[in-house]
């Protein structure tokens, strides 16, 4: 059962429009940024399927954007994230593809983010309500659940990425 | 623990425990998170404070949305509705702007809760705050109410979807209204059997709604989904407090609900490649708002 808790269904509290473009993509966003202990300097995003078709008319870009700078669901900085982005120095690029090979769901977004000298390349995909899930990190496959509430620094702790890179690049 | 899996199950626990819905939802929500039952309580009251704060947002803003496709209508509805004019009623009534003034919200980017979903947000908040408006239905008992809601919505959410991306318009407007069909059933002092019985009927006149926004964006249809979705909602509450049952139990219901939605093409679930989306004018849209035709 993904869905556990009342408050998948009533909440989050969010900026709109979506919440499975917008809300559970801000989560996927932040949850990189605790992996990653900061906001990514350069991050390459690809969106899938319905991510790729509808994420100008979602703000789906800026939901990330905003996540990967720290943002919470319901930060109305988030209409603003592109601009964000740029006042951090944080440069992206994304791309289209119409379906995920390791992840099948409509709502599935891979995103490379490095700082410094870590990079990690995590796999998210938007459940519905709000509601996400991380199913990769680097090469290994996980399943992580994101509710908006959830203290993403405690869930993003047990992963070492950076420590992970760190010992390959020695 | 208490696991609950189906509307049969729901009803039988309510019956075992002589509680309500909502009260079995915050039972689950205590033992589950480790939570105290007052704490869970704040957090939900939380979110009615959000939902109004929408709702008075909403309703006095005529601007338009950023895409220029929405915006303004809560404020006609809402001058229309106190001149007396409405014909639906003073409940369906208030509860149409209540939603309309969420939605637009929701369109500009404004803060929301989704109830499941974003698309969704304007059904339940117009149901609830129209039944306060009515007939004073006091805060402490809307808050229980969205421990029904849930509690619906969990179940629904756990068989079939919720997502117009998944399932289509019927799992994101028909799970709302069909949630807010509920909710109403047991604000009104109905039966857990006859809340579970309109969140069928209710669930049964969206079934097979597809999700077709355009340009993608939350706005066209789905403000006025979410508008009539109150509509339904009442009527669907009103049959089930009359004593009218659902042919096809809940369950069922929501497994035809999973059915239609596999059985549904692409690109009538939330990629804005069919249905309104397709349409002429919903083509025109697109390509002034992107500049990229498809
Ligand atoms: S048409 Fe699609 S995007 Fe609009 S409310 Fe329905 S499910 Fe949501």
């Amino acid at each position: 059962m993904e869905f556990q808790s009342c408050f998948d269904i009533i909440g989050p509290i969010m900026v709109g429009p979506s919440s499975s473009h917008t809300a559970g993509v801000v989560s996927i966003g932040k949850f990189i940024h605790e992996l990653l202990g900061d906001y990514p300097k350069e991050v390459k995003i690809v969106f899938y399927d319905s991510f790729a078709e509808t994420y100008q008319g979602h703000g789906t870009d800026k939901a990330l954007l905003g996540g990967l700078l720290g943002m919470d669901t319901d930060d109305s900085r988030i209409k603003n994230s592109l601009e964000w982005a740029k006042e951090n120095g944080m440069q992206y690029e994304i791309e289209f593809e119409s379906c995920c090979e390791y992840f099948d769901h409509p709502n599935t977004t891979i995103v490379t983010a490095k700082r410094g000298d870590c990079v990690v390349k995590v796999g998210g995909a938007s459940l519905g309500g709000g509601l996400s899930k991380i199913f990769m990190i680097d090469d290994d496959m996980v399943a992580i659940r994101l509710s908006a509430g959830d203290d993403f620094s405690a869930l993003a702790s047990s992963y070492h990425p950076r420590k992970k890179v760190m010992d390959k690049a020695i | 623990m208490m696991e609950i899996q189906t509307m049969k199950e729901l009803n039988e626990a309510c019956q075992r425990e002589e509680k309500s819905i909502g009260e079995i939802m915050l039972m689950m929500e205590a033992e589950k998170s480790g939570r105290d039952q007052q704490a869970i309580i704040s957090m939900m009251e939380e979110r009615l404070i959000k939902m109004k704060e929408a709702v008075d947002n909403g309703i006095k803003d005529a601007t338009t949305a950023p895409s220029g496709i929405s915006g303004g209508d809560a404020v006609k509805m809402n001058d229309y509705v106190q001149q007396g004019k409405s014909l639906s009623g003073s409940y369906i009534s208030n509860a149409m702007s209540f939603s309309l003034a969420t939605s637009e919200s929701n369109a500009r980017m404004g803060v929301i809760v989704a109830t499941p979903t974003a698309g969704a947000a304007g059904i339940l908040p117009g149901v609830l705050f129209s039944l306060h408006k009515n007939d004073g239905t006091p805060y402490k008992d809307l808050v229980m109410g969205l421990f029904t809601a849930s509690m619906l919505g969990l179940v629904i959410a756990n068989r079939s979807f919720i997502s117009g991306a998944a399932g289509g318009c019927q799992a994101e407007v028909g799970s709302a209204t069909a949630m807010a069909a509920g909710t109403i059933v047991e604000l009104k002092g109905g039966t857990p059997l006859q809340a579970v019985n309109a969140t069928a009927i209710a669930m049964k006149s969206l079934l097979g709604l597809v999700c077709d926004p355009v340009a993608g964006l939350v706005e066209v249809p789905c403000i006025k989904r979410n508008v009539i979705g109150t509509s339904i909602a009442f009527s669907a509450a009103d049959m089930s407090l009359a004593g009218i049952e659902s042919r096809i139990p809940c369950d069922e219901v929501i497994e035809a609900m999973y059915k239609v939605g596999n059985d549904m093409p692409r690109t009538l679930r939330e990629t804005a490649l069919g249905g309104l989306a397709m349409t002429e004018t919903g083509k025109r849209v697109k390509e002034r708002l992107f500049c990229r035709k498809s």
